[in-house]
C-alpha cells in the first residue's frame, strides 16, 4: 500500500498541482493582506487613532445604529445582535478581538476561506484524481495489475488526504509569512475567547473560555481540515462517478457556491440544514456567531458532514470496484 | 504437449438488453502468437477488456495461467501483461518513472527489471526523458516494456501496430515473434488487418458480431483463397484460353480472376504466351478480409 | 524524479495529517469537555494619558448626535468639529457614540460601560443630545401630554439626566459638557402650542439640572426652530435637515472655548 501511495504522490507532484495551488493561495493572501492593511489605514484615518478600544467602541456604536434601522431583516438583526454582544464582551473584558499580527490574520483568513476558497483548492486535486486516469486512458493500465481495485482507490484516497493536509498547511504558512511582512509576526499568545453560547435569546457568555491564539488556531486548523476532507471526499466520489474532470468540478462548484448563497437565506427552510454545504462554516461555532439555521450546533454540523463523508466514500468504493471500464 | 496459458470459455457480455459478446471460446498455447481478427465493432476490444479484467463478463470464464480471473484475480493478473488500445502512459512522467510506477504495483519485481525491459525494447537512451517527448513508436515500445515488467506468461496486445509507420510495424512484428519464440510467451494480438495477422500469427480466431466464426491456423484459413489477377492482349482470346484451363471470373474492368496455385500459374502463363497472347499483368492477390468474411459468414455484411 | 523529495513531501504531509487530526480532536474535546475558565486576564484599561497635544471630542446621545437628517451625514457634531478645526492648530479627534433612537435610560446604561467611561475620561469636550426619544417616541408625536404618563416620563428622564451628568463628572471633572436642548418639530401642527409648552418646561428643567454640575453648558435650540420650523426639518418632519444641523452647530461652536 505504501508503494501505491508513493505512486500517487509521484504523479501528483509531477503534475505540479500543489505548486499551482500554493501560487493561487499566495496571490489571494497578498490581496487580502493589502485589503486588510487598507482597511486598518482607513479606520485609523477616520477615527484618528490606533487605539483598538476606540475602534471597537465605534464599531459597536455603528452596529447599534444599524440595528435601530427598521429596514433590516429579523435574521440579520439577530446575527448582528450576537456579534454586537460578543464585541461588547471583548471590550468589557479588555481583550482585543483582532490583535494585530500575522496569527490573527491567519485566523481570519482561515475562517473566511473555510466554506469556499479552501474547498475549491481541494477540489482542484480531488476531482482530478480518478477522472484524469480515465481521460488519459491510463486507468486501463492501472487496473490490469495484480492489485485489487479497492487498493488502487484507497491509495488514491490516502494521497488525497495527505495532499489536503498539505494544502491546509500551505495556506497557514503562506498566510503567516505574507501577512507577517505587513502586520508583524507576533501574536501567538494573544488571548482569544471561545465558548460563546448562541441561543434564541442572544449570546450566552456563561461558558466562555480564554484561549491563547495558537491554541485557538490549532483548533481552527483542525476544523478547516475536516471540512476540506469532507469536500475532498465528495469531489473524489464525483471523480469516480463522472469520468470528465471538468464536469465533476462543475457539479462540486455549483454545490459549494449554492451553499454559500443558501447559508444567507435558508433560515426559513429548515430541512436545508441537512445539506452538507450549509454546514461548512464550522469555525463559526468556535467563534460564536449565529448559525444560518435555527438548531444547528457544532455536533449537528459535524454529524451531517460525517454522514455525507461516509456515504460519498462508500459510493466511490462501491462504484469503482464494480464498474466496467471501457 | 504444449501448455495452455490462456483459456476462454463461452464468454458472454450483455449490456442493457443487447448481447454484445455471444459466447466466445478459445485457448492460447505456450509460445504461440494468436491473432484475434475482426472488423471494427465486432467485439474485439470488449472481449479483450474482459480477458484483462476491466469488464466483468456476464457469463463464461477466463483463466490465465490456470487461475480464474474472477476468483483469483491477483494470481491471474500476475501472469498477464497487456496493452489495451493505445499504451496510455503518464506523459508528465519520464519513461523510467512510468515503469517504476508499474513495478511498484508488482510484488516480487525489483528496479533492475526496469533496466532489463528497457534494454529489451531498446529505449535505454531516452528512458529518463518525459514520455510526452516520445514518438508514437517509442510509446508503443514503452507500453510493451511495462507489459513485460512482471515476466508474464501471457501478453495481450490490442492493435499493436496501430498508428506506426511501415518500419515501426516491421520492427514491432519482429519483436513480437521474438518474444514468442525466444521467451516462450503466449501473445494474443488483435487486429482488423488481415495482412498483419497473416505475417505475425500462428493461429487466428475470426470474430464477427460477437461470435468466433472460425479458429484455425493461418495457412489453413488462407489456403485456396488467394487469387491471381490477369490482364492480357487480346483480351477475348486470352479469356478463352484461360477458361479452358481453369475456372475464371471476369470482373468486368478488363481483368480476369483465377485461383492461385503456385505450380499451375507458370504453366497457364506459358500456354497463354504460346498462344500468342501478351500477358500484361499477373497479380497475386491476398484475399481481402471482406471477401473472407463474406465467405465465412455466408454473405453477412460487416457492420 | 528525485525520490528523496517525494519521500520528504510525503512524510511532511503525513505529519500535518496527524497535526490537523489532533487539532480537530482538541477542538471537539474543548468544545464539549472544556470547562469554562473565568476570565481573569481582564486587566483594567490603563489610565488615559493626559496629553495636551490633541483636542478630544466625545459625542453621546441620540439620532441628532448621529447626524440623522443631515444629507452629508456629518450632523451637527461633524459641523462643530469642522468649526473647531479652523479655530485650533491641534488635531481634533472625534468619537461619536450617538445611537439612533437612544433614550435617556439607555444612555445611562451606555455610560456605565468601562470603555465609554474611559473615552469620556480622555475627552476635552463632551457633546450630548438626549431626551427627544423619551418624549416623542421616535417621532410619532408627543406621548399623551396631558396625562400622568407624561409626568412619569418626565420624572424618570430627569433622574436619568442627573445620573448621566454625574457619571460624566465622575469620569472626567474637567471636560466641558455641552448639552443640546430640545426643539419643537411639531410647531405647526394643531397641538403645536401645547407641545411647545411641554418642551419649554423640560428644557427649563434640563437647564436646571445642568446648572447643578460644573462646566456643563445647556445649549438651547428651541428658539432656533421656533419661527421657520419647516425650513429646517428633514423629510421625516422630525429630525433637522442639513440646514437645521448647521444652525445647531453654529450655536454650539460659538460657545466652545478651552
Amino acid at each position: 500500500m505504501i508503494k501505491l501511495v508513493q505512486n500517487e504522490m509521484m504523479k501528483l507532484i509531477a503534475k505540479k498541482r500543489l505548486l499551482v495551488i500554493a501560487a493561487i493561495i499566495a496571490v489571494l493572501v497578498a490581496l487580502f493582506t493589502y485589503a486588510q492593511y487598507k482597511q486598518v489605514e482607513t479606520q485609523r484615518h477616520k477615527l484618528g487613532t490606533n487605539d483598538w478600544r476606540t475602534i471597537l467602541q465605534q464599531q459597536i456604536i455603528d452596529t447599534q445604529n444599524r440595528l435601530s434601522s427598521s429596514r433590516i431583516s429579523d435574521d440579520w438583526k439577530k446575527q448582528l445582535k450576537v456579534g454586537l454582544q460578543q464585541q461588547q464582551y471583548y471590550l468589557d473584558h479588555n481583550i482585543n478581538p483582532s490583535e494585530p499580527g500575522a496569527p490573527t490574520f491567519m485566523r481570519m483568513f482561515l475562517e473566511n476561506s473555510i466554506d469556499l476558497f479552501l474547498p475549491l483548492m481541494v477540489m482542484v486535486i480531488a476531482s482530478d484524481l480518478v477522472s484524469s486516469e480515465h481521460s488519459l486512458g491510463s486507468i486501463k493500465l492501472l487496473l490490469t495489475r495484480p492489485v485489487r481495485r479497492w487498493k488502487v482507490l484507497l491509495s488514491k484516497y490516502i494521497t488525497l488526504c495527505l495532499s489536503i493536509s498539505l494544502i491546509v498547511a500551505i495556506t497557514g504558512i503562506i498566510s503567516y509569512l505574507i501577512s507577517g511582512m505587513v502586520f508583524g509576526y507576533k501574536g501567538w499568545g494573544a488571548p482569544v475567547l471561545t465558548g460563546f453560547n448562541v441561543t434564541n435569546q442572544g449570546l450566552g457568555t456563561e461558558s466562555v473560555k480564554l484561549l491563547d491564539q495558537w491554541q485557538f488556531l490549532l483548533m481552527d486548523f483542525g476544523l478547516v481540515w475536516f471540512v476540506a476532507i469532507v469536500v475532498g471526499t465528495l469531489s473524489f466520489m464525483l471523480s469516480v462517478l463522472i469520468r470528465s474532470t471538468a464536469a465533476g468540478m462543475g457539479v462540486m462548484l455549483a454545490a459549494l457556491i449554492s451553499g454559500a448563497i443558501l447559508s444567507n437565506m435558508v433560515s426559513s427552510w429548515n430541512s436545508a440544514k441537512y445539506l452538507f454545504m450549509v454546514n461548512l462554516r464550522l469555525t463559526d461555532y468556535m467563534k460564536g456567531t449565529a448559525p444560518p439555521i435555527e438548531g444547528m450546533t457544532l455536533s449537528f454540523s459535524l454529524a451531517v458532514l460525517l454522514v455525507w463523508w461516509a456515504a460519498a466514500l462508500a459510493v466511490a468504493f462501491w462504484v469503482f470496484t464494480k464498474r466496467d471500464v471501457y | 504437449m504444449e501448455k495452455t496459458t490462456l483459456s476462454v470459455r463461452n464468454l458472454k457480455k450483455t449490456i442493457g438488453k443487447k448481447e454484445i459478446i455471444k459466447g466466445i471460446s478459445f485457448d492460447l498455447k505456450e509460445g504461440e502468437v494468436f491473432g484475434f481478427l475482426g472488423p471494427n465493432g465486432a467485439g474485439k476490444t470488449t472481449t479483450i477488456r474482459m480477458l484483462v479484467g476491466l469488464i466483468k463478463p456476464t457469463s463464461g470464464s477466463v483463466e490465465i495461467g490456470g487461475y480464474n480471473i474472477e476468483n483469483h484475480f491477483f494470481e491471474a493478473m500476475k501472469n498477464l501483461g497487456c496493452i489495451v488500445e493505445n499504451p496510455e502512459l503518464y506523459p508528465y512522467l519520464s519513461g523510467w518513472d512510468n515503469l517504476l510506477h508499474f513495478v511498484r504495483m508488482l510484488d516480487d519485481v525489483g528496479e533492475e527489471r526496469i533496466t532489463e525491459v528497457t534494454q529489451l525494447v531498446g529505449l535505454t537512451d531516452r528512458i529518463h526523458d518525459k514520455v510526452k517527448t516520445y514518438s508514437l513508436g517509442m510509446r508503443q515500445r514503452l507500453g510493451i516494456a511495462q507489459a513485460l515488467l512482471g515476466r508474464p506468461k501471457v501478453l495481450i496486445l490490442d492493435e499493436p501496430t496501430n498508428g506506426l509507420d511501415p518500419a515501426g510495424i516491421r520492427e514491432m512484428r519482429q519483436f513480437i515473434r521474438f518474444l514468442a519464440e525466444s521467451e516462450g510467451l503466449s501473445v494474443l494480438v488483435s487486429s482488423h488487418l488481415l495482412s498483419e495477422i497473416q505475417l505475425l500469427c500462428d493461429r487466428v480466431a475470426i470474430i464477427s458480431k460477437g461470435k468466433v466464426i472460425r479458429t484455425d491456423t493461418v495457412e489453413h484459413l488462407l489456403s485456396n483463397r488467394e487469387q491471381l489477377i490477369w490482364s492480357f492482349e487480346p483480351f477475348e482470346k486470352g479469356k478463352e484460353i484461360l477458361s479452358s484451363l481453369t475456372k475464371t471470373e471476369d470482373s468486368g474492368d478488363g481483368f480476369i480472376r483465377t485461383e492461385y496455385e503456385s505450380e499451375k500459374a507458370a504453366l497457364w502463363n506459358k500456354q497463354l504466351v504460346d498462344a500468342g497472347v501478351k500477358v500484361t499483368e499477373m497479380n497475386r492477390k491476398l484475399p481481402a478480409l471482406e471477401d473472407l468474411f463474406l465467405e465465412l459468414t455466408g454473405g453477412d455484411k460487416i457492420d | 524524479m528525485n525520490k528523496n523529495i517525494l519521500r520528504v513531501i510525503t512524510i511532511i504531509a503525513a505529519i500535518f495529517f496527524v497535526l490537523w487530526l489532533g487539532g480537530l480532536g482538541w477542538a471537539m474535546a474543548d468544545y464539549y469537555g472544556g470547562k469554562p475558565n473565568p476570565i481573569t486576564a481582564s486587566k483594567a484599561p490603563e489610565k488615559a494619558k493626559e496629553n495636551g497635544k490633541e483636542l478630544r471630542v466625545v459625542a453621546i446621545g441620540d439620532s441628532l448626535t448621529r447626524g440623522t437628517g443631515d444629507e452629508s451625514g456629518k450632523g451637527y457634531v461633524g459641523d462643530v468639529i469642522d468649526e473647531l478645526k479652523t479655530k485650533t492648530k491641534k488635531p481634533v479627534k472625534l468619537l461619536n457614540l450617538g445611537v439612533n433612537g437612544q433614550r435617556s435610560d439607555q444612555l445611562r446604561t451606555q455610560l456605565g460601560q468601562k470603555e465609554v467611561q474611559r473615552q469620556i475620561q480622555r475627552a476635552n469636550i463632551v457633546l450630548m443630545t438626549i431626551g427627544g426619544n423619551d418624549l416623542f417616541r421616535g417621532g410619532q408625536g408627543l406621548a399623551d401630554y396631558q396625562s400622568d404618563k407624561l409626568q412619569i416620563i418626565e420624572k424618570s428622564y430627569l433622574q436619568n439626566l442627573t445620573a448621566i451628568l454625574k457619571q460624566i463628572r465622575t469620569s472626567n471633572p474637567d471636560a466641558r459638557v455641552f448639552f443640546v436642548g430640545l426643539y419643537n418639530p411639531f410647531m405647526n401642527l394643531n397641538e403645536g402650542k401645547n407641545i411647545s409648552k411641554v418642551i419649554r418646561r423640560i428644557n427649563y428643567e434640563s437647564a436646571e439640572v445642568s446648572a447643578s454640575f460644573p462646566k456643563v453648558v445647556f445649549v438651547p435650540t428651541f428658539d432656533l426652530f421656533e419661527l421657520k420650523v419647516n425650513d429646517y426639518l428633514y423629510s421625516d418632519k422630525f429630525h433637522p435637515n442639513t440646514k437645521g444641523h448647521r444652525l445647531i452647530a453654529e450655536r454650539v461652536a460659538s460657545l466652545i472655548t478651552w
